[in-house]
C-alpha cells in the first residue's frame, strides 16, 4: 500500500537507510499551501477589521500571513516530521500525518483568532499551542520511527491496566476541579488531564486481553435463558469496565470520558469477537446505567435536560448550547471567514469555553457548512488509515490495538462534535488535535505515533506466545 | 475597499478550495490503494488447506496463496512440512495468468495430484489434492 | 478481503470483516454529524442569525441606527437619540405602549416588538450571502421602519378608562386581526430603561415594585376568566353539535331552585336570575351558570379541550409578543380532554375551577365569533419600509375557520340579546352603544377568599358588521357589569362614533 513504489535510497550510513515519502510529501505540501491561505485570510481579515474599527484607511500590504513566524514554525516541525521518517527509511503510513497535521494547523489559525488571554501562560493562547503541537509532532516522530517491536505493550497488558487505575485514583485523590469536573491533575508547575493518557493506556489493554482470549469469547458461552452471555469468567472485566465508566460519571464527573471509554470497549469487543449479542447487552447496561444516573445525579439530568432544549433557558443553563447553534447559523453555507465570527461581543465570550469545548462551533461559524464537512472529512480520512491499518496487522493484538486507537479518536471527535451540534448532551472533551491544550494533543500524538508504527510492513514478527509459568498464571487470574 | 472584499473573497474560497483539493488527492490515493491491493501480486489468489498430515502443520491449517509457494522440509519454504517423506524443496504451486501449476522440485518420494504422480508440471483446478510426502492438501478458491 | 498474512497459517475468522462494519458504522456516525450541521447551518440558519438574543444581532445594533416605530397614524413611538458621548440610545414617546414597543438597552437587553423585531430593525437582512458582501461596507445595515396597526389615541383612551386599576384592555379589527390597542395597566418608562444615564437605576426600581409593571398583563396575564369563557363553551357545543342554539335542558329549572348536583358537588346559580330553564340566547343573557354547567357536560371534557385548543388554548399564541399559555384545565386527569371529574368540567363550562386565560385569548374568541366563525392571526406590524427595500405591508392571515358562519350567527344573536335584552342590561350596563347594535359578554371571576372579583367583558361591534373586537379585564374591579362592560362600550364609542383612532 503505501511503500510499494518506493525503493530504499542507498545507504548513506550504515544502518540508515531513507526510502521517499513521495505520496506524503505531496499531501504535506497540499496542507501547507492549505495552510498559507488560510492565514492569509485571516491575516487579512484581522486588519481589515481593525481598519474599519478605527476609522482608519487600510495599510499597506494587508493580504498577507496572519502571523508568519508562528505558520513557519508549524510547517517547519511538520516538514522535519517528514524528513526524520524519509531518513529513518520504514514502510509506514504517508497519509495520517498531513492529515493530522492540517487538523493542527487549523487549530493553530483557530486560536491565533482567539482572544490571546483566554488560557496559556506560555506568550498566549496561540503560542502555547503551537509549542503543544510541535511537542506532539516530536512524539509522534519518534513513536513512527523509534517502535519497532509491540512487545513492551503486548506482555506487559495489566501493568498497563495498573497504571490506567493508579491514574484514575490518583485523580480522584489529588485532582483539581474544574466547572465542577474532577478532571485536572497538577504535578508541580504542569497540570493535565490524565484520562486522556488513560484511553490509550484502556486500548493497549484491551487488545491485549481481548488478542488473548479472542477464541474462548468467541466460541464459548453461558446460556442464560434464549440470552447467549460471554463465557462468565471472562465477563468480569467487562463488567468492572462498565463500573470504571459509571464512576468516571459520579467521582470524575466526566460524562464525555466515560461514554467514549465505554463505547471504545464494546466496539473493539465487536471486532474481537463479532458477536452482536455482546454489543446488546453493553447497550442495555449503557442505558440502564444511564437512566439509573439521570434520576440519581442532578449534573447528569441537567446536561440531558439542557440538551432537549436548550432555550428554555437561553441565558443561562442553555447558554453555551444555544450560543453554538447561533454561531453555526451564522456560519451557514459558506461562513463567514477565518477572522469574521464573533466569538467575542462587547468584549465578552457568548461561549466560555470556546477553545477546549466549542472549537467546531467557532470553526463552523467561520468556515460555514463547507468547512464542516471538509473538517469531518479530515478526521474520517483519520479513521479509514486506522483502520485499515488493523485490518492489514500481522495478527491480532496488532489489529485490535490499532483498530482500538482509530477508534479513540473518531469515536471523541464524534462524541464533542454531536455535543456541539446538538445531537447528543453535551459533554467536556476535546476535539482531536483542534482543541486547545496540551494533555489531549499529546494523547493523540501518541495515537497517531503508534498507528504509524504498527503501519509498518516490514515490522518484525509477533513474538511467540511465551511460555506460560504458573507464577504467571496466578498473577494474571489475580489482576483478572 | 471593493478590490480588497474581492479578494478576500477569493482568498477564503481559495483556503477551502484547497481542503478540498486535499481531501479529493486523499481520497483517490486511497481508492488506487484499492485497486491496486485487487491487482496486487501479493493479494490472495488461493488457498492451500490441510487435509492430513502426521506433524505440523496440523489437518485443517489454512494457508494463503502468493504467486509462487513453495513447499518442503527446508524452513525457507512459504510452507513448511514437517514429514520425513517429505524433500527440503519439495514442489512449488505457481499462479500463471488464470490458472495454477504444480511443480515438483525433484524431490526424492515425489508429487501427487489426485494420487497421480506430478511430472515436471502439472495444471491444478480448485478442489484438486496435492500430496508432498505424507501430508496432504487441498487447493481452494481464495475468499474474496 | 485479501489482507491475510501470506504463508501463516489462519486459524481463526480474521477480525477484518469485523472492522469493516466498524468503519461503516462510523463513517455513518459522521454522515448524521453532517446532517446535523447541515439543518443548523442551511435550514435554521435564517431563524438561528435573526434571533434577538444572537450576538450577531446584538453586535449590529450596537453600530446601526435601529429603524423607527410609528403607530397607524404615523405618530413616531420609537425613534433614536445620541447623548452627551455620542452614544447612541432609544427615546419613546408614551409609556402607553411600552408594553408593546418595549425597550432596547445595550445593559439590560431588549423587549416588546424592539426584541421581535431586533434583526429587522437593526436592518440584518436574512440572506446570508447578501450579508457577507456587505461586512466591509461602513454603513453595513438597511434598518427597518415598522408601521403598526395600533393606534396611540385608542391605547391612551384605553389605559385612561383603566385609570389607576391594573388590568388589561385589547381592541382589534375582527377581519384582519390587525390590533388596535393592546393595554397593560400598570405601564413603565421604557425610555428610563434605554437612556444610558438612568437605565440602572430605572430598571432596579421597576424589578423591585410589587405591582410589576414590567409585566404585559394583556398577553401574559393569565386569569380566570368567569362568564366570559361561556362563549367558549358556547362555541364548543354548536361546533360538535352537542346541543343546538334551541337546545333546553330540562333538569335546568329545579338547578335553578336548588342548585345543580353534578357527583355530590352542589352548583348554585348567582343572583337575580328568572327560575325557569333557557336556551342558549336566554341562558346568555340572564349568563346562567347552570345552563353553561349542563353544556359543558353536555360537550364533554374531550370536545371542550378540542375547541379550546382550535381558538388557540394550550398553546402559545401565533403573536409577535410572547403570550402565556390559555387552558381550560390543568390536564392530566382522566375523566376525558384532561379534566379530573365531572364536577370540573361542569365548573369549567362557566369559567371557574382551573381554567385560565390571557385578555389576548380571550379579545381572539369574541373576534373569531365576530368574524363569522373565522379566526384571523392576531398581528401588530402593517408593513415594514426602508431606504433600500421600499414599503413591504404585512398581508392580513387566516389561522383557521373554527366554526360554521351558521353557529357564529347564533352565538353573534346571544351575544346581543346579553347586551341589549331586557334582562342582559341588568349584567352589561353601558356596554350597549347608542344608535349601533352591540353584542357581548360580561365576566364575573370569582377568586375565593374575600377579595374583590376580576371584572371581564369581551364583545364586538357593530354586531351585524363587526369592525372592532374588545376584551376588557380589570383586576379586583368587582362585577364584570360594573367596571369592564361600561369601560368597553365607551372605548367602542369612541372607535366608531367618534372616529379615535381610525
Amino acid at each position: 500500500m503505501t511503500g510499494a513504489t518506493a525503493r530504499p535510497l542507498p545507504a548513506i550510513v550504515p544502518g540508515l537507510r531513507p526510502r521517499p515519502r513521495w505520496r506524503e510529501l505531496q499531501l504535506l505540501v497540499l496542507a501547507a499551501i492549505a495552510l498559507f491561505v488560510g492565514s492569509v485570510s485571516l491575516g487579512a481579515t484581522v486588519r481589515a477589521r481593525a481598519a474599519v474599527a478605527a476609522d482608519a484607511p487600510l495599510p499597506e500590504g494587508a493580504l498577507a500571513p496572519h502571523d508568519l513566524t508562528a505558520l513557519l514554525v508549524y510547517l517547519g516541525a511538520l516538514f522535519a516530521a517528514h524528513l526524520i521518517q524519509v531518513l529513518a527509511g520504514r514502510r509506514t503510513d504517508q497519509v495520517l500525518l498531513p492529515a493530522v497535521g492540517l487538523l493542527g494547523g487549523l487549530s493553530l489559525l483557530l486560536m491565533q483568532r482567539l482572544p490571546q488571554s483566554l488560557a496559556g501562560q506560555l506568550g498566549g493562547l496561540a503560542q502555547t499551542q503551537l509549542i503543544w503541537l510541535v511537542l506532539a509532532l516530536g512524539v509522534i516522530t519518534v513513536l513512527a520511527v523509534g517502535v519497532r517491536s509491540d512487545s513492551w505493550l503486548r506482555l506487559y497488558k495489566y501493568t498497563w491496566a495498573a497504571v490506567g487505575v493508579g491514574l484514575l485514583v490518583l485523580t480522584f485523590i489529588f485532582g483539581r476541579d474544574v466547572n465542577g469536573a474532577r478532571l485536572t491533575l497538577d504535578l508541580g508547575p504542569i497540570s493535565g488531564q490524565p484520562s486522556e493518557l488513560l484511553k490509550v493506556i484502556l486500548v493497549v489493554f484491551l487488545a491485549g486481553y481481548l488478542s488473548e482470549f479472542r477464541p474462548l469469547l468467541v466460541e464459548q458461552s453461558t446460556r442464560l435463558g434464549p440470552l447467549r452471555l460471554p463465557p462468565l469468567p471472562y465477563l468480569a472485566p467487562m463488567v468492572a469496565m462498565w463500573a470504571i465508566a459509571l464512576g468516571i460519571v459520579v467521582i470524575q464527573r466526566d460524562l464525555g470520558a466515560a461514554l467514549l471509554f465505554f463505547a471504545v470497549f464494546l466496539t473493539l469487543l465487536y471486532v474481537a469477537t463479532a458477536r452482536a449479542s455482546y454489543v446488546v447487552i453493553g447497550l442495555g447496561l449503557f442505558i440502564a446505567g444511564s437512566a439509573v444516573m439521570y434520576r440519581l445525579f442532578g449534573h447528569v439530568a441537567q446536561r440531558v435536560d439542557i440538551w432537549l432544549d436548550p432555550f428554555a433557558d437561553p441565558q443561562g443553563a442553555g447558554y453555551q448550547v444555544v450560543q453554538a447553534l447561533y454561531a453555526f447559523g451564522r456560519g451557514g453555507i459558506l461562513g463567514t471567514g477565518l477572522g469574521n465570527g464573533l466569538p467575542v461581543v462587547g468584549g465578552r465570550l457568548p461561549i466560555p469555553e470556546i477553545h477546549t469545548d466549542f472549537p467546531l462551533a467557532a470553526l463552523g461559524e467561520e468556515l460555514g457548512l463547507i468547512g464542516v464537512l471538509a473538517i469531518l472529512g479530515l478526521y474520517l480520512v483519520v479513521i479509514e488509515r486506522g483502520l485499515r491499518i488493523a485490518a492489514s496487522a500481522a495478527d491480532d493484538f496488532r489489529a485490535l490495538l490499532a483498530a482500538g486507537l482509530s477508534l479513540v479518536v473518531g469515536v471523541q471527535a464524534f462524541i464533542i462534535a454531536a455535543g456541539n451540534l446538538k445531537l447528543i448532551p453535551l459533554t467536556g472533551i476535546t476535539l482531536p488535535f483542534i482543541s486547545y491544550g496540551g494533555s489531549s494533543l499529546l494523547a493523540n500524538a501518541l495515537v497517531v505515533g503508534l498507528l504509524l508504527a504498527l503501519s509498518d510492513r516490514g515490522v518484525e514478527p509477533p513474538p511467540p506466545r511465551p511460555p506460560r509459568s504458573r507464577l504467571a498464571r496466578i498473577v494474571d487470574r489475580g489482576a483478572r | 475597499m471593493d478590490f480588497f472584499v474581492l479578494a478576500l473573497w477569493l482568498v477564503r474560497l481559495a483556503f477551502l478550495a484547497v481542503l478540498y483539493l486535499f481531501l479529493y488527492t486523499v481520497v483517490r490515493a486511497l481508492l488506487r490503494d484499492l485497486r491496486a491491493a485487487a491487482r496486487e501480486p501479493g493479494a490472495e489468489l488461493g488457498r492451500l488447506v490441510v487435509v492430513a498430515s502426521t506433524g505440523d502443520p496440523p489437518p485443517g491449517a489454512v494457508f494463503a496463496l502468493d504467486a509462487v509457494t513453495t513447499i518442503g522440509r527446508d524452513v525457507n519454504n512459504t510452507v513448511v512440512v514437517d514429514d520425513p517423506f517429505a524433500s527440503g524443496d519439495h514442489a512449488a504451486l505457481t499462479f500463471r495468468g488464470r490458472a495454477w501449476y504444480v511443480e515438483d522440485l525433484g524431490s526424492t518420494n515425489g508429487t501427487y495430484v489426485n494420487g497421480s504422480p506430478v511430472e515436471g508440471v502439472a495444471p491444478l483446478g480448485f478442489g484438486d489434492e496435492i500430496q508432498v510426502g505424507q501430508a496432504r492438501f487441498r487447493l481452494d478458491r481464495a475468499r474474496r | 478481503m485479501s489482507d491475510l498474512p501470506i504463508g501463516r497459517p489462519i486459524t481463526r475468522r480474521p477480525v477484518g470483516a469485523n472492522i469493516t462494519a466498524v468503519g461503516v458504522g462510523l463513517a455513518l456516525a459522521f454522515g448524521v454529524l453532517a446532517g446535523g450541521a447541515g439543518w443548523w447551518q442551511v435550514v435554521e440558519a435564517g431563524r438561528l442569525t435573526t434571533a434577538p438574543d444572537n450576538p450577531l444581532v446584538i453586535a449590529t445594533a450596537r453600530t446601526a441606527l435601529r429603524g423607527q416605530v410609528v403607530d397607524r397614524a404615523g405618530i413616531v413611538l420609537a425613534s433614536n437619540e445620541r447623548d452627551a458621548n455620542g452614544e447612541v440610545f432609544r427615546v419613546y414617546a408614551d409609556q402607553a405602549v411600552s408594553h408593546v414597543v418595549g425597550y432596547a438597552s445595550l445593559l439590560f437587553g431588549s423587549a416588546g416588538l424592539e426584541r421581535t423585531y431586533a434583526a429587522d430593525l437593526v436592518g440584518l437582512r436574512r440572506d446570508p450571502v447578501a450579508d457577507l458582501l456587505r461586512k466591509f461596507d461602513p454603513t453595513p445595515a438597511d434598518p427597518q421602519d415598522l408601521t403598526l396597526t395600533l393606534s396611540l389615541d385608542l391605547q391612551r383612551a384605553a389605559l385612561a378608562g383603566l385609570g389607576a386599576d391594573r388590568g388589561a384592555v385589547v381592541m382589534l379589527d375582527p377581519r384582519t386581526g390587525g390590533i388596535l390597542a393592546l393595554a397593560s395597566s400598570p405601564v413603565y418608562d421604557a425610555g428610563g430603561i434605554a437612556n444610558p444615564a438612568t437605565s440602572r437605576a430605572t430598571w432596579a426600581a421597576l424589578n423591585a415594585d410589587p405591582v410589576q409593571p414590567l409585566l404585559p398583563r394583556a398577553t401574559l396575564g393569565r386569569y380566570v376568566p368567569g362568564s366570559v369563557f361561556k362563549i367558549v363553551t358556547a362555541i364548543a357545543g354548536l361546533g360538535s353539535d352537542a346541543f343546538a342554539p334551541d337546545t333546553i335542558f330540562p333538569e335546568q329549572e329545579a338547578g335553578e331552585r336548588d342548585g345543580l348536583v353534578v357527583s355530590g358537588f352542589r352548583i348554585r346559580e348567582h343572583a337575580g336570575v328568572p327560575v325557569r330553564s333557557y336556551d342558549l340566547a336566554g341562558a346568555t343573557e340572564v349568563s346562567s351558570n347552570i345552563y353553561y354547567a349542563l353544556a359543558a357536560l353536555a360537550v364533554g371534557g374531550d370536545e371542550l379541550s378540542d375547541w379550546a385548543g382550535r381558538l388557540g388554548f394550550d398553546a402559545a399564541l401565533p403573536f409577535e409578543l410572547p403570550t402565556a399559555v390559555s387552558q381550560v384545565t390543568n390536564g392530566g386527569g382522566d375523566f376525558g380532554g384532561g379534566f379530573k371529574d365531572a364536577v370540573e368540567l361542569a365548573n369549567a363550562g362557566y369559567g371557574q375551577a382551573e381554567t385560565f386565560v390571557t385578555p389576548l385569548q380571550m379579545a381572539l374568541v369574541a373576534a373569531t365569533v365576530a368574524n363569522d366563525g373565522v379566526l384571523m392571526r392576531p398581528h401588530l406590524v402593517a408593513s415594514f419600509s426602508s431606504a433600500e427595500g421600499g414599503v413591504r405591508p404585512v398581508r392580513p392571515d387566516e389561522v383557521r375557520r373554527v366554526l360554521g358562519a351558521d353557529d357564529a350567527a347564533a352565538i353573534v344573536a346571544a351575544m346581543r340579546q346579553a347586551v341589549e335584552g331586557t334582562l342582559g342590561r341588568q349584567f352589561t350596563s353601558g356596554a350597549a352603544i347608542q344608535g349601533i347594535p352591540t353584542a357581548g359578554k360580561s365576566g364575573t371571576a370569582e377568586l375565593g377568599g374575600t377579595g374583590e372579583p376580576h371584572s371581564w367583558f369581551i364583545g364586538f361591534a357593530p354586531a351585524d358588521d363587526p369592525q372592532i373586537a374588545i376584551a376588557v379585564l380589570v383586576e379586583r374591579g368587582g362585577r364584570g357589569g360594573a367596571r369592564a362592560a361600561p369601560l368597553a362600550g365607551a372605548l367602542m364609542r369612541a372607535y366608531l362614533v367618534d372616529g379615535v383612532g381610525r
